[in-house]
């Protein structure tokens, strides 16, 4: 369970770090570092770099996502930004643009 | 849905392990495990808990602080130093609540004491025996009103009529502290803003709004080399 | 109990301006202007109004205080009090209610990395 919730009336301009799972409701801009998971919800806005583990996105995010283990564009969402991670799902009604690296080592 | 449920709940957490830095803004409740650094803007609550720490100017409702804060901060209504709680910086708010175990460096500014006694007036609170920090607080303090105890040939205070130097240099001090203190931001609001402007959604009762004490009568002051103190017996 | 103990008064109606030394506890209902130096517990009831430099073991404040207060213990600004100054003690308590306007020192003691 998530210990970290940005609200859904919450800005934030800057860098978010941290060793534990992050829900995003508001808007954060800048950039995230996370050793765990990210979950941006329907009404989240992220404008942002991303470096985590694993991401889950339903709500809007621009910026390139680099995911050291997982990465899910769920129904609804909208994604503008390259993505780098090993595993990449993309539900049916996502809307995503951008560059997928699957980082498949020859 | 838990996603739901969480929105209703319309509250911010920053956990133990979170780091921010740069700007934060919003509209909800924000408590603070982790570390937010830089700026701080909410139009409601800031709770700094036990391993929270800002470093940051904070502009707020009301700030309820347990861990540390180091910056200044605004608040429209009430800013609270718990058990634990400590702060370097100043402190702009119409109430000041800190209570023992707390500790605090810094100035306060909570206005001019009789626009603060019409703003409390005028919402008709009472000294809030409600409040659980003003509960606490009373109860803190009301060990220090007993009498020191002492043996009774302690020796009895001498009053003298012109200022003697003392044996330790006077405060070294300005005594219009406000005033004269070297400026640091942010400068205090001089218009504390009506504090029932805001909607009175959590524990914001007034208290304290006792009448001013009345004058004494000055009759005295032209003999008051011949003034003795009383002993009580 | 608070009838056995022996306390000085400054009576509401007295005004006292100068200064004022010595070791006992001391209440004050009336007025005082100038210095104190105590060597144990002043208390500024709610009808005292004290203007002086203050420096004692420990402060209790119901009334009005103003200028620099320096105590070796504790100070405790309660609900009804009206300060202003700079205050210097160990431990320091402001209800809630009380009016303050000045600075605080206390020993803060803060993480290592901020």
């Amino acid at each position: 369970m998530a210990n970290t919730i940005i609200g859904s009336s919450i800005i934030i301009d800057g860098e978010i770090s941290g060793d534990e799972d992050l829900v995003i409701q508001g808007t954060v801009k800048g950039r995230i570092s996370l050793k765990e998971s990210l979950y941006v919800e329907s009404s989240g806005i992220v404008e942002a770099d991303i470096d985590t583990q694993n991401v889950e996105i339903a709500g809007r995010v621009t910026g390139n996502i680099v995911a050291s283990d997982k990465v899910e564009l769920k129904a609804d969402c909208r994604v503008i930004g390259d993505i780098k991670s090993p595993r990449i799902l993309i539900a049916d009604g996502a809307a995503f643009k951008g560059n997928v690296d699957m980082d498949i080592k020859d | 849905m838990s996603v739901n449920l969480k929105m209703f709940l319309k509250k911010t957490i920053i956990g133990p392990s979170i780091l921010i830095n740069g700007r934060l803004s919003g509209e909800e409740d924000l408590t603070v495990r982790g570390r937010v650094e830089g700026e701080v803007a909410l139009s409601r609550r800031l709770i700094v808990d036990k391993t929270g720490i800002v470093k940051a100017n904070v502009s707020v409702k009301h700030a309820i602080i347990s861990g540390v804060v180091v910056g200044n901060i605004t608040a429209t209504d009430c800013v609270e130093l718990t058990p634990g709680g400590r702060m370097v910086g100043d402190i702009a708010a119409p109430r000041v609540i800190i209570v023992e175990g707390a500790s605090f460096r810094g100035r306060v500014h909570m206005g001019d004491a009789q626009t603060l006694r019409e703003a409390r007036e005028r919402l008709g609170t009472k000294p809030a025996a409600t409040s659980q920090t003003s509960a606490s607080a009373r109860f803190s303090s009301s060990s220090s009103l007993s009498p020191i105890s002492r043996p009774p040939s302690v020796p009895r205070l001498i009053l003298r009529s012109t200022p003697i130097p003392l044996t330790q240099k006077p405060i070294p001090r300005p005594l219009n502290t406000m005033a004269n203190v070297p400026p640091s931001p942010p400068s205090p609001p001089e218009d504390i803003p009506p504090t029932d402007a805001l909607p009175m959604d959590d524990d914001d009762e007034f208290s304290g709004d006792k009448p001013l004490p009345p004058e004494p009568p000055a009759f005295m002051e032209a003999n008051q080399k011949k003034v003795v103190l009383k002993k009580k017996k | 109990m608070l009838q056995n103990e022996p306390i000085n008064i400054i009576r509401k109606g007295i005004t006292i301006r100068g200064s004022l030394s010595g070791g006992g506890d001391l209440v004050v209902e009336g007025q005082v202007e100038g210095l104190v130096d105590l060597k144990n517990h002043l208390t500024i009831e709610t009808t005292g109004k004290v203007q002086a430099d203050i420096r004692a073991e420990q402060l209790t404040i119901n009334g009005e205080a103003s200028g620099n207060i320096d105590a070796s213990s504790r100070v405790a600004i309660n609900a009804s009090a009206l300060v202003s100054g700079d205050i210097r003690a160990p431990r320091i308590v402001i209800e809630n209610g009380a009016i303050f306007n000045g600075s605080i020192e206390m020993d803060v003691k803060l993480p290592d990395d901020i």
